[in-house]
């Protein structure tokens, strides 16, 4: 089992060096001069300038500027913002909570509604819930999910006043300290009446949002994965011993039909990471989403270098640690390799 | 006597052939024959653009801004889907928009198709070092998060129609390298490519025409959902202001500039998310059937 973490960790070792080198020469091929973002539109003295690429090391011969960046990747920095001054790493993990908060709802929200939905599609298998499901299901992944949130935004928040439009808590009641940077967490933790409340209102829209596509999916697998399951030899014993049709479907069944749906729920989360750019813009949520695509418009290139590296990286490890997993639990796979 | 007991017999069915066995077994399918209707629909007005479509894209009719539909209060019949915030034809521009939209999805299938083709042949045939050096590129591509990747495209590139095929052409290329380099190692160790082999077929015709036709099947179901992920895509680019610029009439950019009347004119907002949904749900649609006719083992029972 140590031998084929190690396996597979090993082969992603060139993964990230490649990553690197990618992140690294696609921001020196942006056109534009970063120092001149830096030094803004008026100018300054050719020694000021010079002094600027001295401290960016843009005045290095390129593989040193490379080897340099891999040096300062390796000591766990990951540049310094030339808009705010920042350490990205700082800005990065300042923002991620707020991510990974409305990326997990949006997972937990698909989950919870895309596998009961897809099992009684299986069992009512042709019955008029499960086409109404399945075609839900195709709308559902085949939807742009930026015109879903604006849609959304246009009856719930606007015509209806359910909830807020944007943001991720009530800034004008409700004021603390982030702690862990859940805003969930905090809320509850913060002792003020409401404020737990206010946040969970603000995150119900970009929840719903950012989980369509995955639990069009969910739904989706679920519902032949069950299908398939149902017709085993092992379900139609279960049913001859008389146990009733509830302990059949729901432990019998169910236990094996979800190995393939989680699978498919850890290959979302490249899915929700790039969703979630789009979700948070529409909804002016304060996450590495809206940062990233804010940085493209300041030309701020350490902080669009750092952000995807970032990004990157922890997909490949989530990717790995699923892949790990999934051997742990079907010794076909870890064997097989 | 016995001649005429021969003739008596009915005619022997003849198997049908596969273009005949396709269409049946397809058009079991209603919602794939109902998607593959309304996106030829949707192609011929594309194609047809300039014959359909009332105005042109561009042109203002300033005493006219921000007509809701014709069926709402305060609209035109001169204007059947109402007009925008300079007064441009709103029908037209969803029109044009097919045009460049369907334009995307094709350029980005054929030239991830064309592309993953060449790679996965290549790691299949060359093995070794090649195959490594490929699959490698693959999982690094992979690993970044679809749309964060083709950002980065377009971020170096610079925003652009053109930089946004090639951009989401980049994206969707592992699955189809993937797909070719796997169906290509299965169909090695088979009898007829070794008899092939054994005849003195040279590597060139041995790949492409002996081996790529029986790979053709989950390829074509692959192309089809892949033409509907990259009109998502690009449009997405798009409305981010990465993708195509105004006064492109493209429908994630005509989301992007009717998001300041979300409160005053609704419908601004509504239309071109609603041929994004339409166009895409009808290939989904489609490729559903394909994927069923094509491909009886990926079968959703």
């Amino acid at each position: 089992m140590i031998k084929f973490l190690l396996k597979r960790a090993a082969l992603t070792l060139p993964t990230f060096f490649a990553l690197m080198f990618v992140t690294f020469v696609a921001i020196r091929m942006v056109p534009g001069d970063p120092v001149e973002v830096r030094t803004g539109e008026r100018g300054i003295s050719p020694e000021r300038l010079a002094q600027f690429r001295h401290e960016l090391g843009l005045d290095q011969p390129i593989w040193k500027q490379f080897a340099d960046y891999v040096w300062q990747l390796l000591h766990g920095d990951f540049g310094t913002s030339v808009v705010t001054n920042e350490k990205v790493l700082t800005e990065f993990f300042a923002l991620f909570p707020a991510t990974l908060e409305l990326s997990a709802a949006a997972m937990l929200f698909a989950v919870l509604l895309g596998v009961p939905a897809g099992v009684i599609a299986a069992v009512k298998r042709g019955s008029w819930f499960d086409h109404t499901l399945m075609g839900a299901a195709v709308t559902g992944f085949s939807m742009p999910i930026f015109w879903w949130g604006l849609l959304l935004i246009m009856l719930v928040s606007e015509r209806w006043g359910l909830t807020p439009v944007s943001g991720r808590i009530d800034l004008i009641n409700y004021y603390f300290e982030p702690v862990t940077g859940f805003m969930l967490i905090d809320a509850l933790k913060s002792d003020q009446p409401g404020a737990f409340w206010s946040a969970l209102h603000h995150l119900i829209l970009p929840m719903i949002v950012l989980g369509t596509v995955p639990l069009a999916v969910i739904a989706r697998m679920t519902r032949s994965s069950m299908l398939e399951v149902l017709s085993e030899d092992y379900v139609r014993t279960a049913k001859a011993k008389g146990l009733s049709p509830f302990r059949v479907i729901g432990y019998h069944a169910l236990r094996n039909a979800l190995i393939p749906v989680v699978t498919i729920v850890g290959l979302q989360v490249g899915t929700l990471l790039a969703g979630a750019v789009l979700t948070e813009t529409i909804f002016s949520w304060p996450g590495v989403g809206k940062w990233l695509i804010e940085a493209i418009g300041r030309r701020d290139y350490p902080a669009l270098q750092g952000g995807i590296l970032l990004i990157s990286s922890m997909v490949i490890v989530v990717n790995l640690i699923i892949d790990v997993l999934y051997g742990a639990i079907n010794p076909r796979i870890r064997h097989g390799r | 006597m016995a001649v005429d007991a021969l003739a008596a017999q009915p005619a022997q069915p003849v198997p049908p052939g596969p273009l005949r066995a396709f269409w049946a077994s397809f058009s079991e399918n209603k919602g794939a024959v109902g998607g593959l209707v309304v996106l030829v629909i949707i192609a011929l007005m594309a194609i047809f653009a300039d014959v359909v479509s009332p105005y042109s894209p561009f042109e203002q009719f300033r005493d006219f801004t921000k007509l809701p539909p014709a069926w709402e209060d305060g609209g035109n019949w001169k204007f059947v889907l109402g007009t925008d915030a300079l007064g441009r034809d709103t029908l037209t521009r969803l029109i044009y928009g097919a045009r460049i939209s369907l334009f995307i999805g094709v350029a980005v299938m054929a030239t991830s198709v064309i592309v993953g083709v060449l790679l996965g042949l290549a790691a299949s045939f060359l093995g070794g070092i090649v195959d490594t050096v490929i699959m490698r590129v693959m999982d690094l591509i992979l690993s970044v998060p679809g749309l964060v990747l083709a950002i980065l495209v377009v971020a170096v590139l610079g925003p652009s129609l053109t930089n946004t095929i090639v951009a989401v052409a980049i994206v969707y290329l592992p699955s189809y390298v993937r797909l070719v380099r796997a169906s290509a190692l299965g169909e090695l160790g088979k009898d007829y490519v070794t008899a092939s082999r054994v005849a003195g077929v040279g590597t060139m015709r041995l790949m492409f025409v002996t081996i790529l036709p029986n790979c053709l099947a989950p390829l074509i179901v692959q192309a089809a959902l892949g033409v509907s992920n990259a009109i998502l895509e690009a449009a997405a680019l798009g409305f981010l202001g990465l993708g195509a610029q105004p006064p492109t009439p493209e429908w994630g950019s005509m989301l992007a500039d009717s998001r300041e009347f979300i409160r005053s004119n609704p419908w601004i907002v509504t239309l071109p998310g609603l041929a994004i949904l339409v166009t895409v749900v009808a290939i989904n649609l489609m490729g559903d059937g394909l994927r069923d006719a094509l491909d009886p083992k990926l079968k959703r029972s």
